[in-house]
């Protein structure tokens, strides 16, 4: 059965190795070819790669003239053009403490990783929103790729801390700390994420101070992050459960407190184990934040979407939806194989 | 510190106090949010409790299956819903547990090239987020199907195009509800049959003609019934007069490509958990098996497929409550299901947001703790006894 263990090596024996493979395999390669023969004439041999209209859209395939007519579109939605520096600032910045945390010598990791979580977010709203010598730009028009990023980012600043604490509830032995725990991720994790969005954007207004709004985009991803700290909960007990519990037991016969033991001992252990699957509900969220579309807040996919109505495009759907569905499929498949990578690292 | 204080340091006091604390503040903050939420309803002018529900609904519903209409009441527009949540999502689990253990067992294939097209369809839809299937298959393949009048036809009976499937409908339905009540008698027979035929064994070590009976009561005996509640009864077949079929039941093209983007979507993870149940058997079970004399087949149905479900079914659970919180998903192409019909229509109609919403959320709980529970039960049926 466990077929992979006993594949043979060489090409022509995976291939070939027996009549009835060799037939299987035939078949196989007629149907592959069969079905992606036309693609890759769509997409490749056929398709219009240069001009400015859709007038310039010639032949029987793919016309990316759109995709690099709309491009801006697609990465910043409706953010104005001459702004763009500031998301993109934003991101170079997100991305250059991100190495100098992984490449920072051990000691100080935690203290830069600590300082990056405590000012990056706020310059990062600064920076796209303005206010305080930089012009003020509504949420609605953000947009595209950015915003994906820019939900996944926020959802999961949510989401993280959140999730650990109530992973470490739900592991308490206060009774009350662990119901609380119990019942709020059961809770989150058992209604729809698109009816969480639906809840977030209609009750937050109702339940907060009259005069007191809450961004749209706000509102999405506080429900956002509080239905993937939930499942985050999940992912950093079973961290938790495989430690042992003489891990804890030790600390507190040193003298250490509840949360010193916690801070300096458990966590550390929990979560380097539980990383790869925090790295897979981040992935969740990714694909999740499409979902902002039903509230009009419109993501990569949502501007992917909102194209096909323009009637300078008309027709346009199978390009807007390759270039859009490929950008997701690498973010996560890169996500999805760095979290691999992890598990066997760990494994060794 | 005098000693009067001294039972602050006590543990289990310190423990009772934050408890307190946890909970106060809790409170507080709930007290806080339905204070917040009964002024801004005031200031809206919206009578909060559960009469609206038998307020008439007026609002028309493209898919039923409850024989709801528009001048019926809320809490119907609600049952209707629940009936379209539940009509997908039953399909769906079916469809995708079918197509992922096909998948599964493809990628253990021996053959290459099997195994390399099953890990390709596994990376390529795990990586996509649902609902650019569900966009894809609505506003790329649905629209781009042919107008009725060349519709693709299944055996002249049923006619696939752009504004949905048609598909025959029987004008009584008396027959097909004898054929249903006969198939549900064969299935409580077999059951029984089992139960005999284990107690036998057990205390005879007797082999019962377990596959031949099984043959005759589940395959032969429904396959007898439906053939001739179909023959005797009259169908409605769709006729294309004008532009457009007539009789006939429509499926609307929302359902197809909500039910096409649920099944092509979770078959990949369905395929995961079953590859990673079969392969979590240890190799030497299967030698030893081969080495007791059973053959292939038996090895595979009486020790791979036991010991795989056993570490298959606590994430297959979590797939099927999956399968039901992502049929809402619907809700982005106007798919009439529960959360587009209830926490779309209707919550624009009558404002309630609060009661409508607690509706919705108490369902998907109530549905999904039944799932888990049900799951649970044959978890616990199927889990390794150690005496």
């Amino acid at each position: 059965m466990s077929a992979a263990a006993t594949l043979p090596t060489s090409w022509r024996e995976r291939l070939f190795g027996t009549p009835a493979t060799t037939v299987v395999t035939l078949l196989l390669a007629a149907a592959i070819a069969w079905i992606a023969v036309p693609i890759i004439r769509w997409a490749l041999i056929d398709a219009t790669w240069s001009g400015q209209t859709r007038n310039d859209c010639a032949g029987t395939g793919a016309c990316w003239v759109f995709v690099k007519a709309r491009f801006g579109q697609f990465m910043y939605g409706f953010y104005p053009v001459d702004e763009r520096w500031r998301p993109n600032l934003a991101g170079i910045l997100f991305a250059l403490s991100g190495a100098a945390i992984v490449l920072a010598p051990k000691q100080l990791k935690l203290r830069l990783g600590l300082a990056a979580l405590v000012i990056l977010p706020f310059l990062g709203v600064w920076l796209l929103a303005g206010g305080f010598g930089l012009r003020a730009i509504e949420t609605r028009e953000w947009g595209g790729l950015m915003l994906t990023v820019f939900i996944s980012i926020y959802a999961s600043l949510i989401a993280i801390p959140l999730g650990i604490l109530l992973a470490l509830g739900r592991q308490s032995e206060l009774k009350v700390v662990k119901l609380i725990s119990v019942l709020f991720i059961e809770f989150w994790r058992g209604v729809p994420i698109i009816a969480v969005i639906f809840l977030a954007s209609l009750l937050l207004p109702l339940i907060m101070p009259s005069g007191i709004g809450v961004d749209r985009l706000a509102r999405a991803v506080i429900g956002l992050g509080f239905c993937i700290a939930a499942y985050m909960a999940e992912a950093v007990r079973g961290g938790l459960q495989a430690l042992p519990k003489g891990q804890r037991e030790a600390a507190t016969a040193l003298g250490l407190s509840y949360w010193k033991a916690t801070w300096f001992i458990i966590l550390p252990q929990a979560l380097r184990i539980s990383l790869p699957a925090i790295t897979n509900e981040f992935i969740a969220l990714v694909k999740n934040t499409t979902l902002v579309l039903v509230v009009s807040i419109l993501d990569l996919l949502g501007i992917a979407q909102a194209s096909l109505a323009d009637p300078n495009w008309v027709g346009m759907n199978m390009e807007a939806y390759v270039f859009s569905g490929g950008i997701y499929w690498l973010i996560c498949f890169a996500l999805s194989r760095w979290s691999r990578s992890l598990e066997t690292k760990r494994g060794r | 510190m005098s000693k009067a204080f001294a039972f602050i340091n006590d543990k289990r006091v310190r423990d009772v106090f934050y408890q307190a604390a946890l909970l106060i503040g809790l409170a507080a903050l709930l007290v806080y949010f339905i204070r917040n939420a009964s002024q801004n309803m005031v200031q809206a002018g919206i009578a909060s409790g559960f009469n609206f529900l038998w307020r008439t609904s007026g609002i028309e519903v493209p898919f039923v299956l409850t024989g709801y209409t528009q001048s019926d009441n809320i809490l119907s527009l609600f049952w209707a819903g629940v009936a379209n949540t539940l009509l997908v999502t039953v399909i769906a689990l079916v469809l995708s547990t079918a197509l992922g253990f096909l998948i599964g067992i493809a990628r253990l294939s021996s053959i290459w090239l099997v195994q390399a097209i099953a890990g390709a369809y596994v990376e390529f839809v795990r990586n996509i987020p649902l609902l650019f299937f569900v966009l894809f298959w609505y506003f790329g393949v649905i629209a781009a199907l042919p107008a009725p009048r060349e519709s693709l036809s299944v055996f002249g009976v049923a006619f696939l195009n752009n504004r949905g499937l048609t598909i025959p409908l029987p004008d009584a339905g008396a027959n097909l509800k004898y054929a249903f009540i006969a198939i549900a008698i064969s299935c409580l027979l077999h059951w029984l049959f089992l139960r005999w035929a284990r107690r036998r064994k057990e205390a005879t070590g007797r082999d019962a003609p377990i596959l031949r009976v099984g043959l005759v009561l589940l395959l032969l005996i429904p396959v007898l019934a439906l053939t001739w509640a179909s023959l005797a009864t009259r169908w409605d077949i769709p006729v294309l007069r004008g532009f457009n079929y007539r009789g006939g039941f429509v499926v609307i093209p929302e359902f197809v490509a909500l039910l096409a983007a649920l099944v092509t979507y979770t078959a990949g993870f369905i395929a995961e958990i079953v590859r990673g149940g079969i392969q979590s058997v240890p190799h030497g079970q299967i030698e030893a098996s081969s080495a007791l004399g059973l053959r292939p087949g038996q090895t595979l149905r009486l020790v791979t497929i036991p010991q795989a479900l056993r570490v298959m079914t606590p994430p297959m659970t979590n797939q099927y409550l999956n399968v039901l919180k992502n049929s809402s998903f619907g809700a982005a192409i106007a798919y009439p299901d529960v959360v587009s019909l209830f926490m779309g229509s209707a919550l624009t109609n009558t404002g309630q947001a609060i009661e409508i919403i607690a509706m919705t959320l108490a369902l998907y709980l109530v549905i999904g703790l039944a799932v888990s529970a049900f799951m649970n039960w044959y978890n616990a049926r199927i889990a390794l006894v150690t005496r």
